[in-house]
């Protein structure tokens, strides 16, 4: 096997460090462990390079030994900078496959099957109907409980809903006033959306007509960037704003006014995460370089809430996951640099 | 390979992705061009108005949307469409001017629902400059007005969920006694004003009251005054959803102050009051209080037959006796000369129908639709209602008293005899919603009656409002008041009120001015002249207004909307529903309108005659000067009816104010009712004499103005004032065998048929001011009949008849008789297309732990602001 264990420089108990050789932003973990190392989970990674050529590559990550495994071997290009990696949720049963499905979002929806020495492209998705090139991809997101669903979010102020198993589009919704930037999916048919229109919007794919608009930025049309929906208790979901240190916590019961307002980041808040495991934790992390993770208070309306911990990285933290399969270890993704840190 | 570290990526691959792929492949290129457009209106195939409109007329609108008021310039972004109904579409802006959202209500760009929604912007203009300033009378505020595309567009405060909704919400239960009382002191504060403006909603039920957006508890609005009109000026016969109509009003009764025109066959001379509105909202009072309509009458028989069951007696025998649809419901079981005294003996001379017998009549069965209540009397259905489960003891007392005191506030309400149905105002003194104990049925203080006086009076001192609310007068004697207050342009001494008379002009031209409305215009040509022959006055009448009317149009466009705009206008002036611009309203509802001038015009849909606002009357001269007039009059009824229809009144103010009368008369009379009342049969005496001149070869350019005429007296030996107040039957029954032979002649020989108006004209200045009130009668009922498809199945011979005399295409004509009969079932549908839709995501409220169930629908609430519907 061409396989190599790399000892990442930076090495303690608590926080691993891989270096890639070009900027990283997207990044996924595997929702369990790896094929073939019982405990070792996959972590994929995609560049940020001002080309066409951009690269996607696996790791794996052992949290036993702390150590990360890289397979030159399962690597591919990909046109553009992916804007995001998933690997497929849940799936059965680790043996029932030898391989991980993984999807990638750029200019088009593409998914790839991870085996355990290659990769192949399974199918390339695509919507467009008429011009020379499609409307990019800003994100997308994996139902985990209908794992053949796949939604994407579009500048064209779309989000199409795949069936990836048929490789067709299931619904394509006009869902928003401007350019689509987040999705998340709450339940089988349930999915959130964010966009530059400044609003966070619930859909449900039983009744395709209507939309709740759950919060809208106070500033009209402030974008909002990112969106996470809490998996552990789906009443709430957290967003982003463009050029904010806030991280805006909703309880789509009561729209309009957020639960709580994170604030103690120090410049713009980039990625958000909820704990696969709790429903009272997030993790955010930004340009300050701090990843902080938060708990929320059981009594909402709560101001000043402080973070429980936080972690100082060398530069912007652009990226961040937390893993399901490890629920203790958090990856973030900063200049060239994935880390992952235990929480 | 180039890195970048200087910006956020999250950034750079969401708000910038575009940027970030060009650099990544110069050649990548993508444009906002090229994103799906989210249409909003169905269907969104642009097939009229240049691609701009779908096959409906209505405007297909996509998010973001622009609707610009080209006055000024003020924008309003769709972004969504809150409903839409037969008129067209009401869709919910965004204004950045004042960063906030209203509701826009774009009507269809078809001439008919234009001229039904200036009604509406007059109305609500009227109420909230001269009635309403400060907005405490819950009825919804209007905020502009504009034409936009063909369309006019209404903005209206944005307000929330409708009654109905929030009753569908309730799941069909009852709403606590005390939200009831709430809502109905808010109603009863908005009919009052209407009331008190001579108002009649026309179509009040629990869709049409809404929630407001504001955070003051449980307010709400009244909204939808589309089918609003004047007390005095009740033009169509098929009003209010069915639930929530009036006996009176189900039934067709005419007042028996009006004249009687059965002799016509042409009876549908339908006179209500704004007690109909008070019999809708003991309707929507029982509804709340229910949760099911009071009377959910799956056909008229079986409304009426609901009606009859639940409260017990029927309507009184005077209004039986008058109803047109009397024979439909009731069978007559007294002697003829009984009737009208036999109430006296307390036995009715008529009976209802059973099915059976409604069967053996109309050779159908009749809907019958289901029962929802076990009990069969208003008093049962209401205190056998469920009491909400868990009610203690004390409080399922305290709550029984207080259905006592509805059962007594509904009964003053759904009270079969309008004259006896309680006022707003009375209404608003009963206990049940002063909150005071119940101890005894209410005896409501008498309503003042208004004087006809003092009425007038108000009315003249609202130069604003002025006219409009002449029409409040009752409805013999408004109909000669309203020409009155027809002040000419040309004659601004006249001293109140003008302002508001140009406005109307002015609005109404420019909307002519700007609306290219094209092909439509060819459909209302036809109608116009389908119904022409029932007028044997029309001619005259309208070569008088045609007339004035082009002196009127003058003015440069500009001119006019400036004065619209920033006049009293009110909008008021806008309206063609300006009462007492009685004709203006008949000419403004084209499609539905029929001047009768428009007789015997076999081109009336010609392009030619659509030329430039100001030449359409001058330039269809050809041939007699019979022909040029009649010419004309199409013409402008075709391009822009309404002033046409101005014309009259103005005309008619003018001669009379023309040298020779004032000095005869000393000045115009507006000061005194009585002056005014004068007037009248003088200027009509002179419009007719107009009349005259002109078919004897006077030519159109000529001025009528310059003309000095001489007064009725001048040729009216029997001429005087008391003449006019006068009741007199006789003179009633002459005027009729008059028109009736008009009619038949009118069919005819146009000269001969003026010819015999003209002598009618000069039998008696009475007999005048009552040819002027048939000509608003055979308009009204020319309007009825187009508004009402079972009108036109009454009558199918002499749509034929016209058909073939006028040369129009049928097709036309059939599709607005569709179109009305379409918007009148509509009332039917209204249910669904207004609905509000609530979307609360399932699962979101079942895992809620904090959603206290559904009965409180303040918990509902937040989804109720979903954000598309």
């Amino acid at each position: 096997m061409e396989n190599s264990t790399q000892e990442s420089h930076l090495r303690s108990d608590n926080a691993v460090t891989y270096e890639s050789p070009y900027p990283l932003y997207a990044m996924a973990l595997s929702s369990t462990p790896a094929v073939t190392h019982l405990n070792h989970q996959r972590i994929a990674l995609g560049s940020f390079i001002e080309d066409y050529a951009n690269r996607v590559h696996i790791i794996s990550f052992d949290p036993e030994s702390l150590t990360l495994t890289t397979h030159p071997s399962l690597s591919f290009d990909h046109p553009y900078p992916p804007t995001k990696l998933m690997f497929q949720p849940h799936r059965k049963s680790p043996f029932s496959s030898s391989s991980d499905l993984l999807a990638s979002s750029g200019d088009y929806l593409r998914l790839w099957e991870v085996g355990h020495s290659s990769i192949e492209l399974i199918s390339v998705l695509d919507n467009s109907k008429t011009s020379e090139f499609s409307a990019p991809l800003t994100s997308f997101d994996w139902n985990d409980v209908e794992p053949n669903r796949i939604g994407t979010s579009s500048i064209d102020t779309t989000c199409t809903i795949w069936d990836i198993e048929k490789g067709v589009v299931e619904t394509q919704l006009i869902a928003h006033d401007k350019e689509v930037y987040d999705i998340a999916w709450g339940e089988a048919r349930v999915f959130g959306s964010v966009s530059a229109d400044g609003s966070v919007r619930i859909f449900d794919l039983r009744d395709k007509e209507h939309s709740t608009i759950i919060y809208e930025s106070p500033q009209p049309d402030t974008p909002l960037l990112r969106l996470a929906w809490n998996k552990q208790d789906l009443r709430y979901m957290a967003t982003t704003l463009m050029d904010s240190n806030k991280v805006v916590i909703l309880d789509i019961r009561s729209p309009t006014m957020p639960v709580a307002e994170l604030d103690r980041h120090g410049a713009s808040v980039n990625a958000i995460a909820w704990a696969p495991q709790s429903c009272k934790h997030i993790c955010s992390a930004g340009d300050d370089t701090h990843a902080l993770i938060w708990e929320l208070p059981t009594v909402a309306g709560t101001n000043g809430i402080g973070p429980l911990s936080m972690y100082s990285a060398s530069s912007e933290i652009n990226q961040l996951q937390w893993s399901a399969a490890h629920p203790d270890w958090i990856a973030i993704a900063f200049s060239n640099k994935m880390q992952l840190l235990k929480v | 390979m180039r890195a970048v570290f200087t910006m956020q990526l999250v950034a750079r691959l969401t708000k910038d992705v575009i940027e970030t792929y060009q650099i990544c492949n110069p050649k990548f290129k993508y444009s906002e061009e090229l994103n799906p457009k989210w249409f909003l209106t169905s269907p969104s195939v642009g097939v009229l108005n240049d691609g701009h409109d779908n096959v409906n007329s209505d405007l297909i609108l996509t998010v973001n949307f622009v609707l610009i008021n080209l006055e000024t310039r003020r924008r309003y972004i769709v972004k969504n469409v809150l409903g839409h109904g037969t008129f067209g579409q009401v869709a919910k802006c965004w204004v950045p001017e004042t960063s906030s959202f209203v509701a826009v209500k774009i009507i269809k760009n078809q001439p008919a629902y234009y001229q039904q929604a200036l009604v509406e912007v007059s109305v609500l203009t009227t109420l909230k400059k001269e009635y309403d300033p400060e907005d405490e009378h819950h009825i919804v505020r209007i905020y502009d007005y504009f034409v936009y595309q063909h369309h006019l567009c209404i903005c209206f405060e944005l307000l929330d969920t409708n009654l109905y909704e929030l009753i569908k919400i309730n799941h069909f239960r009852g709403l606590s006694l005390s939200i009831i009382q709430l809502f109905s002191k808010q109603i009863l504060r908005g009919l009052t004003l209407l009331k008190d403006a001579g108002i009649i909603h026309c179509d009040l039920k629990p869709e049409n009251i809404l929630l407001c957006t504001s955070v003051k508890p449980a307010e709400i609005k009244i909204i939808d005054f589309g089918s609003a009109c004047m007390e005095d000026w009740t033009v169509y016969s098929y009003i209010q959803s069915r639930y929530y109509r009036s006996p009176e009003v189900l039934l067709g009764y005419q007042h028996p102050f009006d004249m009687n025109f059965s002799s016509l066959n042409l009876d549908h001379l339908i006179r209500y009051t704004t007690a109909i509105d008070m019999w809708s909202f003991g309707c929507i009072v029982a509804e709340l209080f229910l949760g099911l309509p009071l009377f959910p009458g799956a056909s008229e028989f079986d409304l009426l037959r609901r009606m009859v069951e639940i409260l017990g007696g029927q309507p009184p025998d005077y209004v039986l006796k008058e109803a047109k649809n009397t024979s439909k419901f009731f069978k007559c079981v007294g002697r003829i000369h009984n009737i009208g005294n036999s109430e006296v003996c307390g036995r009715s001379a008529y009976q209802v129908l059973t099915e059976e017998e409604y069967e053996a009549r109309e050779l159908k069965k009749p809907l019958i639709g289901k029962e929802y209540f076990n009990h069969k009397n208003l008093e049962a259905i209401v205190t056998c209602y469920p009491y909400r489960k868990n009610l203690p003891k004390e409080d399922i007392i305290k709550e029984s008293q207080i259905r006592l005191s509805l059962i007594d506030f509904l009964r003053g309400l759904v009270e079969f005899d309008p004259a006896k149905r309680w006022s707003p105002f009375q209404a608003s003194k009963h206990p049940f919603v002063t909150g005071e104990p119940f101890t005894r049925p209410y005896r409501p203080p008498p309503e003042t009656p208004h004087l006809l006086v003092a009425r007038n009076i108000k009315v003249d001192h609202h130069p604003g409002g002025g006219h409009w609310f002449a029409a409040g007068l009752s409805p013999n004697v408004s109909k000669r008041n309203r020409v009155t207050f027809h002040n000419s342009p040309q004659f601004p001494m006249v001293p109140y009120g003008h302002a508001n008379c140009y406005s109307s002009m002015g609005s109404l031209s420019s909307y002519n001015d700007n609306s290219g409305l094209g092909s439509s215009y060819g459909s209302y040509g036809d109608s116009s002249s389908i119904f022409a022959c029932y007028s044997p006055v029309g001619p005259s009448v309208m070569t008088v207004h045609m007339q004035s009317g082009a002196s009127m149009l003058g003015g440069s466009p500009n001119a006019r909307w400036r004065i619209m705009r920033y006049s009293h206008g009110n909008g008021v002036g806008m309206s063609p529903s300006a009462k007492n611009f009685a004709l203006l309203h008949l000419g403004t509802s084209p499609s539905q309108f029929t001047p009768p001038s428009s007789y015997g015009q076999g081109s009336v849909g010609s392009p030619g005659h659509y030329g430039g606002p100001t030449s359409a009357a001058r330039n269809s001269c050809q041939g007699s000067p019979l022909r040029q007039v009649t010419d004309g009059n199409i013409s402008n009824q075709a391009e822009r009816n309404s002033q046409v229809v101005d014309g009259l009144p103005s005309r008619i103010q003018s001669n009379s104010s023309s040298v020779n009368w004032t000095q005869q008369q000393g000045g115009i009379g507006m000061a005194t009712s009585y002056s005014i009342v004068q007037n009248i049969p003088k200027s009509i005496g002179l419009g007719s004499s107009v009349q005259l001149q002109y078919i004897t070869g006077a030519t159109q350019d000529k001025s009528e103005a310059s003309m000095p005429l001489p007064g009725p007296g001048y040729w009216d030996p029997n001429y005087s004032d008391e003449l006019l107040l006068q009741e007199d039957g006789s003179d009633e029954s002459h005027v009729s065998a008059e028109f009736d032979r008009g009619m038949q002649i009118g069919s005819a020989d146009p000269s001969v048929r003026i010819g015999r108006f003209n002598h009618a004209s000069s039998t008696a200045s009475s007999n005048l001011s009552r040819i002027l009130d048939f000509y608003f009668v055979c308009a009204d009922l020319i309007q009825l009949m187009l508004r009402t498809l079972d009108i036109l199945v009454l009558c199918p011979q002499i749509l034929t008849s016209c058909c073939t005399a006028q040369n129009s295409p049928s097709l036309s004509r059939q599709q607005n008789v569709q179109r009305f009969n379409h918007r009148r079932s509509a009332g039917v549908q209204d249910r669904e297309q207004n609905h509000m839709k609530v979307h609360v995501p399932p699962s979101f409220s079942s895992r809620s732990p904090h959603s206290s169930g559904n009965s409180s629908f303040s918990n509902d609430m937040p989804w109720v602001t979903s954000a598309r519907y």
